[in-house]
């Protein structure tokens, strides 16, 4: 049985169609990364899948029953970590997990087996006493999923939950999602970072309510069928400006090493070269580079706009 | 079931780590009784006053030390004249000015009726009406006094029947406001505790997005509502006893009807305030606005509640109003019980019109919260 399955999800507020005909599926075991911009969709989709949400059109299905019909199924079988979540400040790490698996009417003896393990990998052992409130932003997020995996899931969806946490969180934090789908879990994750892309078995890039494209990571970036060159300048914000004035506008993105260019027509990087010095445009050096996500998504944007 | 349990243990875990939390549940009912009860006082006292002597007589002089003499007025001292009164009043130096005409002993002994004027400051009506009925009352003591003393034939005065008024005040003999007052400061902090905290209680969860995280769990919302005001009501419980207390210890004001009843009445009107504060979680994001909505909604109940404006003073479409306003019942009640001592079956009429507008509002606040997101 498919653990999330959405098929044509429409849902508009106010006149806004903030998810426009978005259909994916998360299978068995799998991280699903739902990708894109603040305000693209990602947490309405979620929202809709838990249940908080009803949709103007669609079909969700959690474990193949329709999410609407069944609410109490979803909501006791789901493990949900909402957007900015950020626990109960005034208990300690302990008492937060044990609430949540009291929630859910587990056992004592099995709440002890599982913050064990849970412990494990979260390394929040020596912090059990301590208050949320006095945790790091990383810790906070591993007690928040420590929480919502009390009830031990089966499928897990989680809004933007390395939103704001440092790098070596972040990275920490993925490893523990790696660690729970190799284990069977099947995760539904949003993020607006790119990086964070490969980390996922699949992705679906998604903006402006519309889901652009989903696939492997990496055969997502072989669609990228354009050459792609990162121009390299001492100035780049300059360079930025002064290539809006060629037939590359639009086609170009400012990076932190510099300028990528997507050469649409496949002029080659011969004649890409020879219109820069017509313009007169200064730079260091332009070199054929391989794209990645974001590089795709900021095409994709492109073609989404025109 | 057990699992409204897990969410009270939670409440109470958070609520007894809130130090603040503690000392404003078990000081503010003292801090709030001690100042708002000698603060709001309908009382007058220490009118500061001049008298205007243009008789110079004994007797104009015994009207003035009649005046000195009581608690009511703080005697300044002679006038010179009107205008000098006036100017005193003007300045705010005194509140009363007492004018004794010329040839006042002579006209009264003459039996002609001299009269005494009386000037008052109006700006607060409520204190002038108040002073000015004092002085006539001084005014008509000293009369009888003099009419006794005038060595007029007894059976003469006899045939003049002059009017005696004994005034015997029930239920508060010595008149004081603090007694009128005070239960109505009890009633007001019930209602604020719970109004405020329940609303506030719901809302942070919302506004630290765990509200969020409980809806997507088994817990149903009828589950989450007892839940979230069950420890309400335990804290409320515990303040209402608090402000009996301070009532008591501070002012000597004790309870002279049954507590029970009184609880039992209290935890019906609770549930008007209990709504009111869910009401407002399910419109209000963030704890300012819910505290907003709730204090909104107090400030004109404990306005029309008759707690220190009379609803009989007020115009009739204000009384018909007050009807809607379960506070204006609970006012009558908790005074009834605690001056009266009433028993439950004279206020069975309050206590029906508590318990229905308590339905009305946690049905209504029950359906308004949705263990979705709008």
């Amino acid at each position: 049985m498919i653990p999330i399955q959405i098929n044509h999800l429409k849902k508009a507020f106010a006149g806004t169609q903030a998810v426009n005909d978005i259909s994916f599926a998360v299978h068995q075991g799998e991280i699903f990364g739902l990708i894109g911009p603040d305000g693209a969709g990602k947490t309405t989709t979620i929202r809709i899948l838990v249940s908080l949400l009803t949709a103007d059109a669609g079909q969700v299905l959690f474990k193949g029953r329709a999410v609407h019909k069944n609410m109490a199924f979803v909501r006791s079988q789901i493990g949900y970590m909402p957007q900015r979540f950020s626990l109960y400040q005034d208990l300690s790490v302990e008492e937060n997990m044990h609430f949540f698996g009291d929630l859910f009417k587990v056992t004592r003896y099995e709440q002890k087996e599982r913050m064990q393990r849970l412990f494990s990998f979260s390394n929040l052992e020596p912090f059990r006493k301590r208050r949320a409130a006095a945790l790091s932003g990383g810790m906070k997020q591993k007690l928040a999923l420590s929480c919502m995996l009390m009830h031990d899931p089966e499928v897990v969806v989680l809004d933007e939950p390395t939103y704001g946490v440092d790098p070596v969180s972040r990275n920490e934090f993925w490893n523990i999602l790696k660690m729970l789908s190799e284990q069977g879990t099947s995760i539904l994750v949003t993020t607006a970072y790119m990086d964070e892309a490969e980390l996922c078995n699949r992705v679906g890039l998604i903006f402006k309510g519309r889901l652009l494209a989903h696939d492997e990571p990496q055969k997502l970036t072989n669609h990228f069928d354009h050459p792609l060159y990162l121009i390299d300048s001492d100035q780049s914000n300059k360079l930025y400006d002064a290539l809006q004035q060629t037939p590359f506008a639009g086609d170009c993105h400012l990076f932190g090493e510099g300028i990528h260019l997507t050469d649409r027509q496949k002029r080659g990087m011969h004649a890409v070269r020879t219109i820069l010095d017509e313009q007169k445009i200064d730079y260091r050096s332009i070199k054929p580079i391989t794209p990645d996500m974001e590089d795709l998504f900021l095409e994709l944007m492109q073609d989404a706009k025109n | 079931m057990q699992r409204i349990l897990y969410l009270i243990q939670k409440e109470f875990r958070q609520i007894l780590r809130e130090k603040m939390y503690l000392g404003l549940i078990f000081g503010m009912p003292f801090v709030q009784i001690v100042v708002l009860g000698l603060a709001i006082t309908t009382d007058v006292k220490n009118v500061p006053m001049a008298i205007v002597d243009y008789d110079h007589s004994m007797m104009s002089r015994r009207m003035a030390r009649a005046f000195g003499e009581t608690e009511s007025f703080n005697y300044k001292g002679h006038a010179a004249s009107s205008a000098a009164a006036r100017q005193g009043m003007d300045e705010g130096r005194i509140q009363l000015a007492l004018v004794i005409p010329q040839h006042f002993e002579r006209d009264l002994k003459r039996g002609r009726t001299p009269t005494v004027q009386a000037i008052l400051d109006g700006v607060d009506g409520n204190s002038a009406g108040v002073a000015l009925a004092y002085a006539n009352q001084i005014a008509l003591k000293l009369q009888r006094d003099w009419l006794l003393q005038s060595g007029a034939d007894p059976r003469a005065l006899q045939d003049m029947h002059l009017v005696q008024l004994e005034t015997r005040m029930w239920y508060n003999p010595s008149l004081q406001s603090v007694n009128n007052i005070v239960p109505g400061i009890i009633a007001v902090l019930l209602m604020a505790v719970t109004a405020f905290l329940t609303g506030m209680a719901i809302v942070r969860e919302k506004e630290i997005g765990t509200l969020e995280q409980l809806m997507v769990t088994p817990i149903r919302k009828g589950e989450l509502i007892i839940g979230k005001v069950v420890p309400m009501l335990v804290i409320a419980f515990l303040l209402f006893n608090v402000g009996i207390l301070a009532a008591g210890l501070i002012f000597n004001l004790w309870l002279k009807g049954n507590l029970f009843t009184l609880y039992l009445l209290a935890m019906i009107f609770s549930m008007s305030t209990l709504g009111l504060g869910i009401l407002a979680s399910t419109v209000a994001r963030t704890q300012q606005q819910a505290m907003f909505i709730a204090w909104f909604f107090m400030v004109f109940a404990m306005l029309l509640s008759g707690f220190f404006i009379p609803i009989e003073n007020m115009p009739d479409f204000i009384q018909a109003i007050t009807y809607l306003n379960p506070v204006r019942y609970f006012m009558v009640i908790i005074r009834e019980i605690y001056l009266k001592g009433t028993g439950l079956m004279l206020l069975i009429k309050e206590g029906l019109a508590l318990l229905a507008f308590g339905l009305i509002m946690i049905i209504t606040a029950s359906m308004r919260f949705q263990k979705r997101i709008s």
